[in-house]
């Protein structure tokens, strides 16, 4: 006898009313609907340390874009339906169409909209809104079980009558298939069979009809190659669509039902008030009866036996929330969808690449959770710089699992990472197996692709810094040479400006991290001996615009040249600097912007500094001209022009021999500088000019030192020097 | 006609009370006149058994009204909470009306409001000439509705001083006021409530003590979800309101309701209903309520100054009144929203040409 139960996925009334009725009825087969070809992963099902939920995920191995989850918590009644058959070692087998067959079928054709759900009209009849709220009610909150099944299966009769054909043409061929299963079992010989599937299906598996017309139907069906496994899930991915259609919105609530099933609302609440204090919100015990009463006055209102989530929520939002809709966020978040992972044991079949990633989870110390967990490394301890190398590769083989933040204090031997899982990266990492076996391998084969495929130096360099702290080095090798062919075949000398910095902040810092910075030093050294050749070029007949951009690399250059402290490289880019400031074609703004870098690095004599000043300020110069002149020179140096009495005095003097009508003529041009400069800055600058150079702060007062007090300091720099107890 | 300038709503409503009183099957609660369920069918409205039809008094979630009639079952108290204008009072009105079949015991919260007017007070006269007696003892609602099993109303509750809010505090947990200087005590019946309101828009209010708050069910009462919602509670306001005073107008049209509605609604939310221009909010709510007065009075002026038709000039000073709290801000704001709003929009230029020349 063939006995179909039809029942809700993922509804916890519905897998307590399967498990009873395979306890009375001890069918000796059970047929769950489901993809048949993870039957022979079933087998993992009653692991101990299978823990739901998890789901069985199930892709086509040459096209990971098609991929599907089968996902299952306690509370299914399929999960209960597996567990109940292995517990009495009876078979237990998937009958649903081959995943297969539906992936085959969709490559052929579009996506069909779904049609709207017709059990909508019974909870309409019924005078509910929301049909899963009438589900609920109807069958899953009920304790008492008899005959549900019949009546769900009569139910679903009337509605099937009523309904249009699906539009969906696969939904007859799964009918088909899951028919064609139940045949099956009967040729075997099997006399109880137990079928639990969604409730529509049941009308269609009730009556048969003739063999031959489903094999008809089946016959010649397109097919293609799939892999599956178990994967673990998370209560929050539950309540997306996907395998098992319908999603749940409340999966924490659902456990609780599962495992509380004649809770009046007090474990609940209880539960609620529990969050609450956590939360530092004073909750008492009066509060939890309160809110227990109004759940249940309201259920008595709305004549419904026992309050379910709607009334529970509203009795805490009127009780303990007084109101206040923001704190239901947080039941939401922690308790009605809770943040629950599954976990699936070590040594089930898997992919490799995952293994390997699993592996190192266990080794460095990082397991995977739901919800968001911060880490901060130290790169000076062994296990911390590993799990931060394990970090950086998985993010290179764009996993996003782990998040790099900024980190709080100085050093370069600090980072912090936020780690959230996601079920769904499964899929990423077996797509990005194709690259490797090992976290390692796999890293650096994708990081070579990628730098091969890459055509900007900008993502080159910058793959190159995420490669470098992940400890990749042949990967860094195949960068480095591409990022130096590149470069030499760019003739975009703002392309390499941009990338220098970078490059050269690796090759600065790159110690902390054991890294070899030589090979990037000796590139960065090629590049910008590049830039110093071709730069003067590039600052000639250019836009005012451009000449901005230019201006901000210029400085961004600087700093590296000075970062890099290499003489050769200093001296190059000093005569660069010349060349710019000479050339009377170069943008005015850059070049009086190399003037005051030359100036800055002591190149100009001061009557030399003057000379070029006052050339560039002269009369004949269109002002506007001047003016761009001006700011490039000035550029960024309130507080330098206070404090460099050289340039004070050029800029002063100059101010100074300045006859009327001229003055009148460059004041715009003045203004229009200093406006760049901060407020006080501006102040000073006034005052400055107010009092004179008798008080500026060149200067200094009469060198006055006290040897007793300087003295006492002395032993304090000695151990800071390293020479401990040593007598000064 | 009665000579009554407003009725109580268990004299509006008496017949839809007696309908629902008919047809209550379930079990009423100790001094209840109807059922929770019947309580709250007169509330949101709806047909009865025998076709009678319930009006709605409350426009809005049923749920709320079903949380506020399950909280009177228990005994824990109600508290309404609001903003101004959104119908607190309104419902508090209703729910006593429905559940005690007795509207009339209120206490208007006030910031002068005593302990004597909350608990009871004397009768000097006679404690000077019998000394302290029940016969010296002025009740007050909260007592009358204690013994007699009703509920009572308190009024913006929040206005209370907070030492006189207190009082509450025994007689909610307790169910009774003790008369200490009778060596007595007033112990309620079955039935009694207290039903609170108070807005969260006013400064200066005095908070409840957290133990107060404890003793109390919240319920807040939301503005209007849709503007459908709220067209239909101006017009059914309006419409009673018609009745009422007799005033010799023609109904408004539709379109009219719905353009006050919008105007009240796009500056309360600081954005056209489009969702296309962001405006400024004005300091006052810009309730429902507000746009039900706007409307009234408009009818007014329309029945006893114009042709009796409700025009955009009737109404322009309605909305202007209701717009312009502060003389300085909220005049920025509501030119503003006439000149960006306002004049752009094809049949509004009657509205727009009859606030322009009332500014």
């Amino acid at each position: 006898m063939v006995h179909t139960l039809g029942i809700r996925h993922h509804g916890p009334g519905s897998a307590r009313n399967v498990k009873a009725f395979l306890e009375a009825t001890k069918p000796d087969i059970v047929l769950v609907e489901g993809p048949p070809e993870a039957d022979a992963i079933l087998q993992w099902s009653n692991h101990t340390e299978l823990k739901p939920p998890v789901a069985i995920l199930i892709y086509q191995s040459d096209n990971l874009q098609h991929s599907v989850f089968y996902p299952f918590a306690e509370f299914s009644p399929e999960w209960q339906a597996i567990q109940y058959a292995y517990e009495h070692h009876i078979p237990v087998r998937f009958m649903d169409m081959p995943v297969a067959h539906v992936f085959a079928l969709r490559q052929e054709e579009t996506v069909h909209e779904h049609q709207e759900n017709p059990v909508g009209w019974l909870a309409e009849a019924a005078g509910y809104t929301n049909t899963d709220k009438w589900w609920e009610q109807m069958f899953e909150h009920r304790t008492g079980n008899e005959q549900v099944f019949e009546a769900v299966s009569e139910a679903m009769h009337t509605v099937r009558e009523m309904a249009p054909p699906d539009k969906d043409p696969n939904e007859p061929l799964r009918e088909a298939w899951m028919r064609k299963i139940i045949r099956q079992a009967q040729k075997e010989m099997y006399t109880e069979i137990a079928v639990i599937c969604g409730a529509w299906h049941v009308p269609a598996l009730t009556t048969m009809p003739s063999q031959k017309e489903d094999n008809d139907l089946l016959k010649g069906l397109p097919k293609v190659k799939t892999e599956c496994t178990w994967i673990p899930w998370t209560y929050d991915r539950l309540s997306f669509y996907s395998g098992y259609g319908a999603g749940i919105h409340s999966p924490g609530w659902y456990e609780h039902i599962w495992q509380f099933p004649h809770d009046d609302g007090t474990q609940w609440m209880a539960k609620v008030a529990r969050l609450f204090r956590e939360k530092q919100m004073d909750t008492s015990v009066a509060h939890i009866i309160e809110a227990v009463r109004l759940a249940q006055s309201l259920a008595a209102l709305r004549e419904r036996h026992r309050p379910g989530l709607e009334e529970l929520n509203e009795a805490t939002l009127s009780v303990l929330c007084n109101g206040e809709s923001v704190l239901m966020k947080l039941i939401h978040d922690e308790l009605i969808v809770s943040n629950k992972i599954g976990g699936v044991p070590f040594d089930i079949p898997k992919p490799p690449l995952q293994a390997d990633i699993e592996r190192l989870q266990k080794k460095l110390r990082l397991p995977t959770t739901a919800d968001w967990k911060d880490y901060v490394l130290d790169l000076r301890k062994e296990n911390d710089l590993e799990r931060s190398i394990f970090l950086h590769r998985l993010q290179l083989l764009d996993l996003n699992w782990a998040e790099k933040v900024d980190v709080s204090g100085k050093g370069t031997f600090k980072e912090q990472w936020r780690l959230q899982w996601d079920p769904a990266f499964i899929i990423d990492i077996i797509d990005k197996g194709v690259w490797g076996n090992t976290v390692e391998t796999a890293a650096a084969a994708y990081v070579k692709h990628m730098a091969t495929s890459a055509s900007s130096l900008q993502v080159l360099c910058t793959l190159l810094e995420n490669a470098l702290p992940a400890e990749l080095p042949q990967a860094a090798a195949v960068l480095i040479q591409q990022v130096s062919n590149l470069s030499a075949a760019t003739g975009d000398v703002i392309q390499l400006m941009e990338v220098i910095p970078p490059l050269v902040s690796i090759s600065r810092y790159g110690n902390v991290r054991k890294t070899d910075a030589e090979l990037v030093t000796d590139i960065a050294v090629g590049m910008i001996t590049r830039i110093c050749i071709s730069l003067p070029g590039a600052c000639t007949g250019i836009a005012d615009e451009a000449a901005q951009t230019l201006l901000q690399l210029f400085l961004q250059m600087n700093n590296t040249v000075n970062i890099l402290q290499q003489p050769d490289i200093t001296s190059q880019w000093q005569q660069t600097l010349h060349k710019i400031a000479a050339s009377n074609s170069t943008s005015p703004i850059l070049a009086g912007y190399s003037t005051r870098l030359l100036a800055d690095y002591k190149l100009f004599s001061s009557e030399q500094l003057v000379q070029a000043f006052y050339s560039a300020m002269s009369a004949a110069i269109l002002p506007n001209i001047a003016a761009a002149w001006l700011e490039g020179f000035l550029k960024g140096s309130g507080t330098l022009l206070l404090i460099d009495a050289d340039l004070w005095r050029v800029v002063n003097d100059w101010v100074h021999q300045l006859d009327e009508n001229n003055f009148i003529q460059v004041l715009p041009l003045l203004r229009r500088t200093f406006a760049g400069f901060s407020t006080p800055e501006r102040r000073k600058l006034g005052e400055k000019v107010k009092h004179g150079d008798s008080k500026t702060p060149t200067s200094q007062p009469e060198n006055i030192i006290a040897d007793e007090r300087a003295a006492k300091g002395l032993p304090v720099i000695m151990q800071l020097l390293g020479y401990k107890n040593t007598d000064v | 006609m009665s000579q009554v300038l407003r009725g109580h709503a268990e004299q509006l409503y008496a017949q839809e009370l007696e309908e629902l009183k008919k047809q209550d099957s379930g079990k009423v609660p100790a001094n209840w006149k109807l059922t929770p369920q019947s309580a709250v069918t007169y509330l949101v409205g709806g047909k009865l058994k025998n076709g009678f039809e319930v009006t709605p008094k409350y426009i809005g979630s049923r749920r709320l009204m079903e949380i506020a009639v399950a909280t009177l079952t228990t005994d824990r108290a109600l508290l309404l909470y609001g903003l101004p204008g959104t119908a607190k009072s309104w419902v508090s009105e209703h729910l006593a009306a429905a559940i005690s079949g007795d509207s009339t015991m209120i206490i208007q919260g006030t910031a002068g409001t005593s302990e004597e007017s909350i608990r009871y007070g004397w009768n000097y006269a006679r404690l000077l000439a019998e000394g302290p007696s029940e016969n010296a003892i002025v009740e007050t609602p909260v007592m009358r509705a204690m013994k007699d099993g009703k509920i009572v109303r308190i009024e913006e509750l929040t206005r209370i001083g907070a030492d006189v809010q207190d009082t509450l505090i025994t007689i909610l947990s307790e169910k009774m006021l003790p008369i200490p200087e009778l060596n007595k005590e007033v112990q309620a019946i079955r039935g009694f409530n207290v039903i609170a309101t108070a807005n969260n828009r006013d400064k200066g209010v005095n908070d409840l003590s957290s133990a107060l708050k404890r003793r109390f069910n919240t319920v807040i009462l939301p503005v209007p979800d849709t503007i459908e919602e709220e067209i239909d509670i101006v017009k059914r306001r309006v419409e009673s309101f018609e009745k009422v005073m007799e005033v010799p107008a023609e109904a408004p049209a539709l379109h009219e309701i719905r353009r006050i509605v919008t105007i009240l609604r796009e500056l309360r939310n600081g954005v056209t209903l489009d969702g296309k221009t962001k405006l400024k909010v004005p300091s006052g709510t810009l309730s429902t309520a507000e746009a039900i007065s706007v409307v009234n009075s408009g009818l007014s002026m329309a029945g006893y100054f114009g042709d009796g038709r409700l025009t955009a000039e009737d109404m322009a000073a309605g909305i202007i009144g209701a717009v312009i709290k502060d003389p300085v801000q909220d005049k920025i704001v509501w030119l503003e929203y006439l000149e960006t709003v306002v004049k752009t929009r094809e049949d509004w230029k009657d509205i727009y040409r009859a606030c322009r020349n009332m500014m």
